[in-house]
């Protein structure tokens, strides 16, 4: 078998969802090869069609969709006349997928060893023993230090980082030639994603297995695969080797893409430079201040009469930030970082310490003129469902001040423009929205009342690239506009550059860091936060620098 | 807010509809016109079958059947809309209380409503019933206050749900107070599971009123409800069976009507 042996080949494949009377296209017209051990990308934003691909592969449609048109062979065979019969066996020994969220694609009643090792029952004749053995080796094989542990595991009793390679371990372990892989590290913290795509480098090489990636990622692509394919609205828009590929893009929205990227670390620090700019915050004095800060969480005591215990969160935290600044919080999940952020707002009330704004002490409650804002890292979740956009804005101004009718409805009108909505979405529900729509609508929110300081958790960790770049745009604008203090929460280091002008680093709960921006790239001290740039930039592709 | 367009409306959906709207309109027929008097009594017309002057016949004491079951059917609907109000209101705000706010007072109330769920409910009304006389009044107090712990439960796992989700975080942050969360911007959002276990409600105390006054406890004689219109139909099953029938066929109608249209809400039609 030749190296140019081709796997997998889709011919003219379209899928639709039928909707009354007319389809709706989800996959249009879409062709492709793939090769012995190479890995191909698939980089789409969300709704591109992507994941519909992969699972007409697989033969795992929704039961709604119709393959309208096309071909789908693999080494020769039409899969999509193969009976079902046929179809099973190939799954999981010839073609497996893994999927973005580990923890739904585990039965939770069962055992990981139970289940890694139902997939190699299913495909291959072999003795107690022998089963037992294959499958602690391809648990070991994945990277999992520990497979007599993970074998008797639960998958919640697993973290993040090694569900996943057990899904991996899974994947491989009836030996296919292709994996499909779905976002399979978006899910997962910086630290973590970096490893798992190592990993999945490695595998491709020792055993030449060809992969799948489908990612909304464009740095997971760059680094990981051979060859890339950007995806449309369903359609193919770009494809080519990838180096090749994002160096010289062809199309208007491959060239969008690259650009949405954060290019931090490959320009080396390009971009500080032009959010460095608004230096003028220096001079000026302190907006707020925490100091010796301890955060709590409070568990559910046991029964009526249960004691009430609570687990600290944030341990002694000291953070002055300066008006004009964008203080950014990062960290990996479970750090701390949206708990900090409830208790400088006030949503939190489980505090010992002091936070101090504008020299007025405020312990435990938020009680001041203009309080702080907050935007929310999920727009779906932070909009009221049962409310217009309009009466969502109009809301604070009731609530806080004392304008009229008229004065409220020419304030939110003019709120509106100011996100770069027009009056019309003031009619609409949120489900009405797109979600970049909507984070606009929640930022319009927050600033309605004027407020000095704005906290944004992670307020673009749940966009796709492109708009994740024009809310970054608009909430610089909107900062030099009304002058307004951020402190900015994500896990996400190159979206941290690009906007703030000092970085604090927590890890469980301490802060471990708290630097300018530029200063902390070139120069961490922390062993942790070298832990984290690094990670950062293997996924990149970079070296530090 | 789920689909648009004719085409996903189920049929179950539909035949509620239409059910419930036969059933509406005859009772509201029934507040302003009833082809007879349905109190007035006539000596030569004692138990006879469905006629065309009669469609659907005369009772024991001579009584139009279709003029009755139209009044009967506005009483009993009258009475199970006011049990369902009372039961459904102070529900809501027993469950948006506890869930909202939670703690000791959540411990304290939930245990009260224990207390009230752990009690056959017929058994309760006939304590009330024998305590305070019987009467429409009395039935309607007595049930709406039964009602009470379902509609409590029901609100109060939705509150507790909701209370964690952003947009109340949100609410808090420009500065609403608790009520107003409570009832202007969580409440709505429990509309999804309230509007069908309102209609089943009513179901459940149209029969539950039926029971009553079968019993002979509710409205009273010679005032016409379902329930009192079955009763008294009991002595005549077998020489005029069309007697029971009407009413009957009449409660079937509307709690099947109210399930399907309950039914398809939940699915997320409407």
């Amino acid at each position: 078998m030749g190296k140019d042996e081709t796997l997998l080949c889709i011919e003219d494949l379209t899928i639709g969802f039928p909707t009354g009377k007319c389809v709706k296209r989800v996959v249009d017209h879409i062709s492709l090869e793939v090769k012995k051990g190479e890995i191909l990308g698939i980089l789409g934003e969300s709704g591109s069609g992507k994941t519909i691909t992969a699972l007409a592969v697989m033969g795992l449609l929704p039961a709604a969709a119709r393959i309208l048109r096309g071909r789908i062979q693999y080494r020769g065979r039409d899969l999509l006349t193969l009976e079902e019969g046929e179809r099973r066996r190939l799954r999981g020994a010839e073609i497996s997928m893994v999927y973005q969220d580990p923890m739904a694609s585990f039965n939770p009643l069962l055992t990981v060893g139970a289940q890694v090792e139902e997939m190699l029952r299913l495909h291959a004749k072999h003795t107690q023993e022998e089963y037992r053995a294959l499958t602690l080796k391809a648990l070991k094989e994945v990277g999992l230090t520990e497979p007599l542990e993970v074998y008797h595991r639960y998958p919640h009793q697993l973290s993040g980082g090694m569900r996943q390679r057990a899904m991996l371990a899974m994947a491989i372990i009836a030996g296919p030639k292709l994996v499909l892989a779905d976002e399979p590290t978006t899910a997962l913290d910086v630290t973590t994603q970096g490893k798992i795509l190592q990993l999945l480098r490695e595998l491709n090489e020792k055993y030449g297995m060809s992969i799948v990636l489908i990612s909304h990622d464009l740095r997971v692509i760059q680094n990981t695969c051979h060859r890339a394919i950007v995806m449309k609205d369903g359609r193919i828009v770009e494809a080519g080797m990838t180096q090749e590929l994002f160096a010289r893009p062809q199309t208007k929205y491959t060239r969008q893409l690259v650009a949405a990227a954060p290019r931090l670390f490959s320009d080396g620090g390009g971009l500080r430079v032009t959010c460095a700019k608004n230096t003028s915050y220096k001079e000026q004095r302190e907006i707020f201040t925490i100091q010796n800060l301890n955060v709590f969480y409070p568990e559910k005591g046991s029964g009526l009469l249960g004691k009430k215990r609570r687990k600290q969160v944030i341990k002694n935290a000291n953070i002055s930030v300066l008006q004009g600044e964008t203080l950014g919080i990062v960290g990996e999940s479970g750090s701390g970082k949206s708990t900090l952020a409830k208790a400088i707002v006030g949503l939190n009330r489980e505090i010992e310490g002091v936070i101090k704004f504008n020299d007025v002490a405020a312990k435990g409650k938020g009680e001041l003129a203009a309080r702080p804002q907050m935007v929310f890292q999920d727009p779906f979740g932070s909009l009221n469902p049962t409310k217009k956009i309009g009466w969502l804005l109009e809301e604070p101004l009731k609530l806080q001040t004392n304008l009229s009718k008229k004065e409220r409805i020419a304030r939110v009108r003019e709120m509106i423009r100011q996100v770069g909505l027009t009056y019309e979405f003031l009619e609409r529900y949120p489900s009405q929205l797109s979600g970049g729509q909507r984070q606009r609508a929640a930022i319009a929110a927050a600033l309605i009342v004027n407020p000095k300081l704005v906290i944004l958790d992670e307020p673009v960790s749940s966009l796709d690239v492109t708009i994740q770049a024009q809310i970054l745009r608009l909430l610089k604008e909107l900062q030099d506009k009304y002058s307004l203090t951020y402190l900015f929460i994500s896990h996400d280091l190159n979206v941290v550059f690009q906007i703030c002008n000092r970085v604090c680093v927590l890890y469980r709960g301490e802060i471990i860091e708290i630097k300018e921006a530029q200063e902390l790239l070139y120069r961490p001290q922390h062993e942790y936060t070298k832990e984290l740039l690094e990670s950062a930039m293997v996924k990149m592709g970079n070296r530090l620098p | 807010m789920g689909k648009n367009g004719g085409s996903t409306y189920d049929f179950n959906f539909i035949l509620g509809l239409l059910l419930t709207s036969l059933v509406l309109f005859i009772v509201f027929l029934g507040f302003f016109y009833t082809p007879y008097d349905p109190n007035k009594m006539e000596a030569a017309l004692i138990n006879k079958p469905p006629s065309l002057s009669h469609p659907l016949g005369t009772d024991n004491f001579g009584r139009d059947i279709l003029s009755r079951v139209m009044k009967g059917a506005g009483t009993t609907y009258v009475i199970a809309a006011a049990i369902v109000c009372i039961g459904a209101s102070l529900g809501i705000l027993v469950g948006a209380l506890t869930g909202y706010f939670g703690g000791w007072f959540d411990e304290v109330v939930m245990r009260l409503n224990d207390v009230l769920t752990s009690f056959p409910s017929i058994l309760l009304a006939l304590v009330f019933v024998s305590l305070f006389g019987p009467g429409s009044y009395n039935i309607v107090f007595a049930l709406g206050l039964l009602f009470v712990p379902s509609y409590a439960r029901l609100v109060r796992g939705e509150f507790i749900v909701l209370k964690e989700r952003d947009f109340v975080n949100n609410a808090k942050l420009m500065g609403a107070g608790s009520l107003r969360i409570i009832f202007v911007h969580i409440l709505p959002n429990t509309r999804r599971v309230l509007l069908p276990s309102l209609l089943i409600g009513f179901n459940n105390a149209v029969l539950a009123e039926a029971g009553l006054s079968y019993l002979g406890l509710g409205v009273q004689p010679p005032d016409a409800s379902l329930g009192r219109m079955l009763s008294e139909a009991q002595g005549y099953l077998l020489d005029s069976p069309w007697y029971a029938l009407a009413p009957g066929l009449m409660i079937v109608l509307t709690v099947l009507g109210f399930s399907l249209v309950s039914g398809g809400l939940e699915n997320g039609q409407g």
